[in-house]
């Protein structure tokens, strides 16, 4: 098991040198930009504006909290403190919501939607492209040319076509927001029906998009694995297919896996873009909210937890290679 | 003459390529395998010595093949046997094959010890973890392969244990015959030389009773087989002992591998190498007359008019060629 | 050289996916020398107008007259006034009110509306009839009017001095105009937008845009992977070391993440074209430095690379004559790719609101946000949004073929 050890502090260590480089970028890139929100937000301050004392008492609760008439390092460590204690201020269009309320909705509902979802699409996207690797033949030649439209298709796109032929065409699913706009959030089986109803395009919406995505991957995999040496050798050992199925699929999947380690940016990105197609209450409703309403505050803390979102997620997903990759072990230990 | 464990018959195999053609890779060969012998094959690149080891077993899979022809395991006819049956009771057992360049014959993922056992529980031979790994340590022993490397995986072996592995595993099961695929060439020259010692040693000790051993390397055959069987474009052109083969090879095309070997040998010294020119021809449609014509020094316009029939001569020798003895070994004479 | 041009204009997907871009790219190199229209030009009042062929109403007026007897020509006026629904529903009321459904055959225009104007009585209590199906039939029945007259309509001017209506011209139902002699036809094969945008120039001009935009940041995107690639592979050491310990914290935090905050800071009005691509270029250049130094670190060792440094070449000789043909095909790949990528990230940027500024050009993603922030899809008005997003994924799939066609030229290995 040391082996393992080995492999998890390195990725570990790995994650903990990311996060730090993501936060500083974070906080860095929007005041070296030409168009310096921040800047931007003291200025006015200075000018004092002559719309209502409400928008100048937002202003200034953004430069008290993170301090912006003070020198660059130390409103570095103002802003962090800040982080750690889940203070992002508050959201200038949303006021006097705090950003970390509005966030805090929104990143249960996306990581309910897109947890799940791209997992569920990536799981039987590469079952399918196993399959017409094993399988050849008719399913084959159907599932290649599907695979490939779709893959092609960017993400918004397959969310925009399900929502127009599922929602408004066929009316069997709600075309936008994350439940009933009559409803509030409660515990009750109302409730639930109604979520679990606007659950549904959004989630096969990312669902098809990141199968279309692994399906040709794993299908070449399978293909290349399939052609192996080892695959011939315990054939002619007498072992029965479906057993060698089982080794190529391990050996196919393990990069696959590292695959969507690296894809998972991409991949919640375009799931964002979905969210937002279907005014669905999560983070990327969130961002477009906060872009239309010139919401720094909003979008900076907003990124942040994306960043974080994906960070983790790469993160966890390597550890769980090292776990299903039985070389790992083996290597480092020898 | 000791007891025939394989004794193939005008064997006939194809594959089939992505547009439908048929490549006739194994035409009508026949060979016979002796307890307790070595039969080596020889040939160059492409003339289907691999797809012959591919096809004695029985089981054939897309893109290859069964066309025609017998193929008797120690008395019982396996080529038209049920798959199921074939996979169950001869592969591994009667007969086994180590592919070429074996070292990657192994599953990255899986621990040695691990396909053993899946290779012992297909063939009904025992569950129970432990007698598994007492046979497969045991075997190990025997064949001189340290017992770590039971558990450990493919990536962690060298190239030249990885190949021993793949040999210890094939005669796991004790196999009468034991088809090795160019078994050295992708290996150095100290490894090379562990990996025939093994295979000596395991027809030595009877873990395996006969060998048919596949190469390119001539050098190699005259040391490791007792018979040389020589394939060229598909057909089998010459048949004899080593000794026969190498020093007095009757088909041209043999006449032509033998003088392109280098052999540090007393008398040989002054003897030029001979390169043979020319490309084997194409198997989708096979010449009809002589298929070495070509490229044959001594070819006669009769070469190429019918198909030419394999020659047998008494004590096992066979040879295909229109010409007769005498008039080949008078051609050498004159160079 | 020849060889590889010759072995890739023979590979099918390569030549389909080649031939849809070019045919693309003339469309929108040519379309606007034929019809130069401004794309962003309000010609619509009001929202969404459908895909047609618009003709203007005073004109026909004026235009010269023929007269064509024609069969089905009352057919069809009265079919295009009273829909099958209606029919339907004149049905239902009729046999509510008690006429026995033999009686009726809807599609006898002149028998219906016979039926219907004897019996129909807003008054009536029809079982069933709900307020507003009531009102539906008031609405019907006003509509219906004179539905089967046959007299002229009488354009009348109105007098300037003594303000009444003088009959000027009458136009029978029989008068035809040549839509060639209408001196104001506008054919908007994709109707309009929500502003009143001509949708098919605008589309082919945003294609315009967002292939530039793509051309920029793939171009830029490259050039800086290229040569990190480069450095990284060939210098190696602690160059490397550097170079890859950067690629892999920037491979990991997603670059739209990036776009989005650069994007929104650098503000709506530093937001050109040019500058967004460039933004998109410098955030996306992670993939293909990966790929160019997989590659050198694969060629350094190779003989000819040994043999120019014995000969004391210069590293930058040997990284250009040496290492680059051979990575040629690579970058030409990733190029290809890089391009693709940037006019999708520019599509989300703009679905974001972050895209560049909307009142100079438009591009493919701006399009498709205007669409969705006005309700488009919802409202089933498919030209607003389908083109675009046809023409998104037919570019986005040219690229594509074209990159899968080149790899299989480059590695036969995949040639299935």
């Amino acid at each position: 098991m040391k082996g393992y050890w080995k492999y998890f502090l390195n990725k570990l260590g790995w994650f903990l040198i990311t996060f730090v480089f993501a936060f500083i970028l974070n906080f860095i890139l929007p005041r070296l930009m030409p168009g310096d929100p921040v800047a931007a937000i003291v200025s006015r301050l200075a000018q004092g504006m002559s719309d209502a004392t409400g928008v100048q008492a937002i202003y200034q609760q953004y430069a008290d909290l993170f301090g912006t008439n003070k020198p660059l390092l130390d409103q570095f460590f103002i802003y962090m403190r800040n982080v750690l204690r889940g203070d992002f201020g508050f959201s200038f269009s949303q006021y006097p919501r705090t950003v970390a309320d509005t966030l805090k909705s929104a990143l249960w509902w996306t990581i309910g939607l897109q947890f799940p979802a791209i997992i569920v699409g990536w799981v039987i996207g590469n079952l399918l492209g196993a399959l017409a690797a094993y399988l050849k033949g008719g399913f084959d030649k159907v599932l290649m040319p599907i695979s490939i439209f779709v893959s092609n298709f960017p993400a918004f796109g397959m969310a925009i076509i399900l929502l127009v032929i599922f929602g408004v065409t066929l009316e069997w699913f709600p075309t936008s927001g994350g439940y009933g706009f009559d409803l509030i959030p409660s515990f009750s089986w109302k409730f639930f029906s109604s979520v679990i109803q606007h659950y549904q395009l959004p989630f096969w919406s990312i669902v098809l998009i990141a199968i279309g995505g692994q399906a040709i991957g794993m299908r070449s995999m399978a293909i290349y694995e399939l052609n192996a040496d080892y695959v011939k050798f315990a054939r002619f050992m007498g072992i029965k297919d479906r057993k060698i199925v089982g080794y190529v699929f391990r050996n196919a999947m393990l990069p696959q896996i590292t695959g969507l380690a690296l894809s998972i940016g991409t991949m919640v990105g375009g799931a964002l873009v979905a969210e937002i197609v279907f005014s669905y209450p999560g983070l990327g409703y969130t961002l477009l909210n906060g872009v239309m309403g010139q919401d720094y505050p909003l979008i900076s803390a907003s990124t942040l937890i994306i960043t974080v979102m994906v960070l983790t997620a790469n993160f966890l997903i390597e550890i769980l290679y090292g776990v299903i990759d039985p070389r790992i072990k083996a290597a480092q230990a020898g | 003459m000791g007891k025939i464990l394989l004794d193939v018959r005008e064997l006939s195999t194809k594959y089939v390529t992505r547009f439908q053609e048929n490549v006739y890779a194994v035409d009508h060969v026949s060979l016979q395998v002796e307890e307790g012998k070595a039969l080596g094959i020889a040939g160059e690149s492409g003339c289907g010595k691999s797809t012959l080891a591919l096809s004695l077993m029985g089981y054939y899979f897309p893109p290859l093949h069964y066309i025609s022809g017998d193929i008797i395991v120690d008395g019982r006819n396996i080529s038209r046997m049920d798959p199921d049956d074939v996979r169950r009771l001869i592969l591994g057992r009667e007969i086994a094959y180590i592919p070429q360049a074996a070292m990657n014959a192994l599953n990255p993922t899986q621990k040695v010890i691990s396909f053993i056992e899946d290779v012992i529980r297909v063939h009904d031979l025992g569950s129970s973890k432990r007698e598994i790994y007492e046979r497969a340590r045991i075997l190990f022993q025997t064949v001189g392969l340290p017992e770590a490397v039971l558990h450990k995986y493919p990536v962690e072996l060298s190239g030249g244990m990885k190949q021993r592995t793949v040999i210890a595993v094939a005669v796991l099961l004790s196999p009468k015959v034991l088809i090795a695929d160019e078994p050295s060439s992708a290996l150095d020259v100290t490894s090379q030389k562990m990996v025939i010692k093994m295979l000596m040693r395991l027809m030595e000790d009877g873990l395996v009773r006969s060998l048919i051993f596949i190469t390119h390397e001539l050098p190699l055959l005259y040391n490791v087989t007792d018979d040389i069987m020589v394939m060229y474009a598909g057909q089998m052109v010459e048949k004899g002992t080593a000794k026969e083969v190498v020093f007095d090879p009757l088909h041209p095309y043999a006449k032509g591998l033998m003088g392109s070997i280098i052999v540090p040998e007393e008398g040989v010294r002054g003897v030029k190498l001979t390169a043979i020119p020319g490309a084997p021809p194409n198997l989708k449609n096979p010449p009809s007359g002589c298929r070495f014509a070509d490229r044959c020094k001594y070819v006669q316009p009769a070469c190429r008019v019918t198909s030419v029939n394999l020659r047998e001569l008494p004590n096992g020798r066979a040879y295909r060629c229109i010409f007769s003895e005498e008039e080949l070994r008078e051609a050498y004479r004159n160079g | 050289m020849k060889h590889t041009l010759h072995q890739i204009f023979h590979s099918g997907k390569f030549v389909l996916g080649f031939c849809i871009f070019i045919v693309i790219l003339l469309i929108v190199m040519v379309y606007p020398l034929l019809f130069p229209y401004p794309p962003l030009a309000i010609i619509g009042q009001g929202t969404f107008f459908g895909p047609g062929i618009y003709v203007n109403v005073y004109d026909s007026i004026h235009a010269p007259k023929y007269i064509l007897n024609l069969d089905d020509a009352a057919a069809k006026r009265i079919a295009s006034k009273l829909s099958e629904d209606d029919r339907v529903a004149m049905q239902e009321w009729l046999v509510g009110y008690g006429i026995s459904p033999e009686e009726i055959d809807i599609n006898d225009t002149e028998q219906l509306l016979g039926l219907w104007n004897t019996h129909y009585d807003s008054k009536a209590q029809i079982p069933g009839l709900t307020n507003a199906k009531r009102n539906y039939y008031i609405r019907l029945n006003a509509a219906l009017e004179g539905l089967l007259a046959t007299e002229d309509a009488v354009i009348a001017v109105k007098n300037p001095e003594t303000g009444a209506l003088e009959a000027q011209r009458t136009i029978a139902q029989s008068d035809y105009v040549n839509v060639g002699q209408v001196a104001n036809v506008r054919f908007l094969p994709l109707g309009t937008d929500n502003f009143g945008r001509d949708v098919l120039t605008q589309l082919v001009a945003a294609t315009r845009v967002s292939l530039q935009i793509g051309f920029v940041a793939g171009t830029i995107a490259t050039l800086i992977g290229l040569t990190l690639g480069l450095l990284a592979g060939y210098i190696g050491g602690l160059v490397d070391d550097v170079i890859m310990f950067i690629t892999n914290l920037f491979t990991v935090i997603p670059s739209f993440v990036l776009l989005i905050l650069i994007s929104f800071s650098i503000g709506q009005e530093r937001r050109g074209a040019v500058t967004v691509a460039v933004v998109i270029g410098f955030t996306s250049w992670v993939w293909t430095t990966r790929a160019v130094r997989a590659q050198v670190v694969s060629l350094r060792n190779r003989d000819h690379v040994n043999l120019s440094k014995l000969s004391g070449h210069s590293i930058v000789h040997i990284i250009l004559n040496d290492i680059l043909p051979y990575i040629a095909s690579y970058v030409v790949m990733a190029f290809i790719l890089q391009i693709s990528s940037g006019i999708l990230s520019e599509a989300g940027l703009s679905i974001l609101g972050l895209g560049p500024r909307t009142t100079e050009v438009p591009t493919l993603g701006l399009m498709m946000n205007w669409a969705m922030i006005y309700q488009a899809h919802v409202l089933g008005k498919w030209w607003a949004y389908l083109p675009v997003l046809i023409t998104i994924a037919l570019i986005t799939f040219s690229m594509n073929l074209m990159n899968t066609g080149l790899d299989q030229v480059f590695n036969p290995a995949l040639r299935d």
